[in-house]
């Protein structure tokens, strides 16, 4: 092996993927775009919603809206419902004519003012966020109804309303303002940095194998003085590149737009002043150094699947279920429940997922971080190891 | 490949002449140590093909239909890159490529990209690439396959040329008047084996035939009648 040679090979297979359309586009420009763009989308949609349900009317019905006439009168001056006449509330239901129904039951309001109890119905469709949304808020209403009209009777018992409510319950957040700015992020970013690192790299390692079969570049290169060792480090090392320069343009364009949206929901009050979304250098520099053995982990299997395929489609075959593999154990970090174990820091993919999920919640343990970090390395080493032989085998570089 | 004997001397021009699918490929991949034989060895330039496979590939230029170039390159990366994995210093990388590129008449597209050339040029950029080490042994597996008639005549003037240089050139193809304007040595190849080898002459002898095209009909036909 001449490191020369392997530096030969590895700039020309830069200079010739850095010239391609494709892998720049997936390298560069989707890493930078995607980002800004799905969050700006996700905020803006959010915060729309947010806004049309708060000045959205709901039509309702009121079935026996004379037997409760101060309840009729509370629902009639709130802006939010409209009192419309339907024959067959279910049907307007079903056909989102109206968001809900009221069914007081007879002699209702008579009977609460005689100390009784009386039974509202509210019939509500809760498939449709409207209806659901609708549903709410009059059990809310009704409450504070139910609420006056408890008041009114202990005051007339001469009871104290404290009788009601023996426990006061107070809830305070401890979470530090980096477990809060990073628990979003958190989720998303270790999946989608995975996904990216990879996705950057399988253009570049088609392209050097499979395409170089299919334009015939590979024989030319295989005459050469270079020895195949050489020729499959250099590539490699190309590879590589092209998947942890993604990962890293991912990871900068991700924390900037999450950071900006972020500030956006906090001017609309979404979020209170005092969050900040702060992700220490320290996690950025960790996460980096437990992706680098994945990005050679991701590229030796990219680089291997396609050197035996024949041609770039064939090659794009062999990847797409491969994407799937990956994806699937990748979002590990959505699932709420999963944490880190030793046996868990063995199971490749699952095991970076859930060690970037901590550090961007600011738990560095150290002990797992190392030991994810050597478990990975082995696994690409083993990986890179199998591309080098593949390399050796007449049968994988001739197929025909 | 079966029991092939032959050697090819330097100076001369060796033809390989045979059939699509004879073995002139393989046969020539095996001696560029691209395919490992399963038995029996060659010398090619006195360095073993299965010890000593660098060496070899540092000895020849190879060139055939399967050796392509990489189209986003351009034409002067191209040689610049196989003439730095040859191990060649800068300097005199930069002395051949304007020799190569005065003799081949590429100076007004040697910054185009390949996939931008026509398929003269292109085919210019391969020889120039084949050179640039300046080998000892030329291995051409059809260099004139799909080519036109000037594209032709250019590799023909350019095999000529590599013979006065005291270049051994090992030469494939299945035009039979290419084989006999060239070669000073025939061997005909059919199935992985050698059916004869010789001078022109020696083989219109032994056939009895004046044609080549007559002389390989009657050696491949006559191994196909049993």
């Amino acid at each position: 092996m001449n490191f020369k040679k392997i530096k030969i090979i590895y700039f020309k297979e830069m200079k010739d993927i850095l010239r391609d359309r494709r892998t720049l586009i997936s390298m560069l420009l989707v890493p930078i775009l995607l980002f800004p763009i799905l969050m700006f989308g996700m905020t803006s949609l959010s915060m729309m919603m947010a806004k049309k349900t708060g000045e959205r009317v709901n039509p309702l019905v009121i079935i026996g809206g004379e037997e409760a006439p101060s309840i009729f009168s509370i629902l009639k001056e709130n802006k939010s419902f409209e009192i419309v006449q339907e024959k067959d509330y279910s049907a307007a239901l079903k056909d989102k004519r109206i968001t809900a129904a009221l069914e007081f039951s007879k002699d209702f309001e008579r009977k609460i003012s005689a100390g009784d109890s009386a039974q509202v119905k509210i019939y509500f469709d809760k498939a449709e966020i409207q209806s659901d949304m609708a549903s709410d808020r009059l059990g809310n209403i009704l409450k504070t109804f139910q609420d006056s009209v408890v008041t009114e009777r202990l005051k007339d018992r001469n009871v104290d309303r404290s009788l009601l409510h023996p426990v006061r319950i107070k809830m305070e957040n401890l979470a530090s303002k980096e477990k809060m700015g990073g628990f979003f992020l958190s989720m998303f970013l270790p999946y989608m940095i995975m996904i990216m690192a990879l996705t950057g790299a399988m253009y570049p390692a088609i392209d050097l194998t499979a395409g170089e079969k299919e334009r015939g570049t590979l024989e030319t290169l295989l005459v050469s003085p270079a020895s195949r060792g050489e020729i499959s480090s250099g590539k490699f090392l190309a590879v590589f590149t092209a998947s942890l320069v993604t990962a890293i343009v991912s990871t900068v364009s991700m924390v900037i737009s999450a950071g900006t949206s972020f500030a956006k929901f906090k001017e609309a009050g979404e979020v209170s002043k005092e969050a900040i979304l702060s992700i220490s250098p320290l996690s950025i520099l960790v996460l980096f150094l437990l992706i680098i053995p994945y990005c050679c982990l991701a590229s030796s299997i990219l680089l291997s699947l396609s050197l035996f395929a024949k041609s770039y489609k064939e090659a794009q075959s062999y990847i797409s279920p491969l994407l799937i593999i990956i994806i699937m154990p990748a979002m590990a970090s959505f699932l709420p429940g999963l944490e880190l174990s030793v046996g868990m820091a063995f199971i490749p993919i699952i095991n970076i997922s859930l060690a970037l999920k901590q550090i961007l919640l600011g738990t560095y343990n150290w002990g797992y971080i190392g030991l994810i970090f050597l478990s990975t390395a082995l696994y690409a080493g083993l990986a890179i190891f199998i591309t080098r032989q593949l390399f050796e085998k007449e049968q994988v570089l001739f197929r025909t | 490949m079966d029991d092939v004997n032959i050697e090819c001397k330097p100076g001369k021009i060796f033809g390989l002449l045979g059939l699509n699918g004879a073995g002139k490929t393989t046969l020539m991949r095996l001696l560029s140590t691209v395919l490992k034989p399963t038995s029996g060895t060659a010398k090619v330039n006195g360095f073993d093909i299965l010890t000593d496979s660098q060496k070899v590939k540092a000895s020849i230029g190879f060139l055939s239909s399967d050796t392509a170039l990489y189209p986003r390159l351009t034409a002067e990366e191209t040689v610049t890159y196989f003439a730095r994995l040859n191990g060649i210093e800068e300097e005199i990388i930069q002395k051949r490529l304007e020799n190569i590129f005065k003799i081949f008449d590429m100076e007004n597209f040697r910054d185009r990209r390949v996939d931008k050339l026509s398929s003269g040029m292109k085919q210019k950029v391969s020889l120039a690439r084949t050179i640039i080490h300046d080998p000892e042994v030329l291995i051409l597996d059809e260099p004139t396959l799909g080519l036109d008639v000037i594209t032709s005549r250019n590799i023909i003037q350019f095999i000529r040329r590599a013979k006065e240089e005291n270049k051994c050139v090992l030469f494939s193809t299945h035009i039979m008047h290419e084989a006999e304007k060239l070669c000073d040595e025939i061997a005909i190849i059919h199935k992985g084996r050698i059916l004869a080898v010789g001078t022109l002459g020696e083989l219109q002898n032994r056939a009895r035939l004046k044609d080549l095209d007559e002389v390989f009909v009657k050696l491949v036909g006559s191994l196909n009648e049993f």
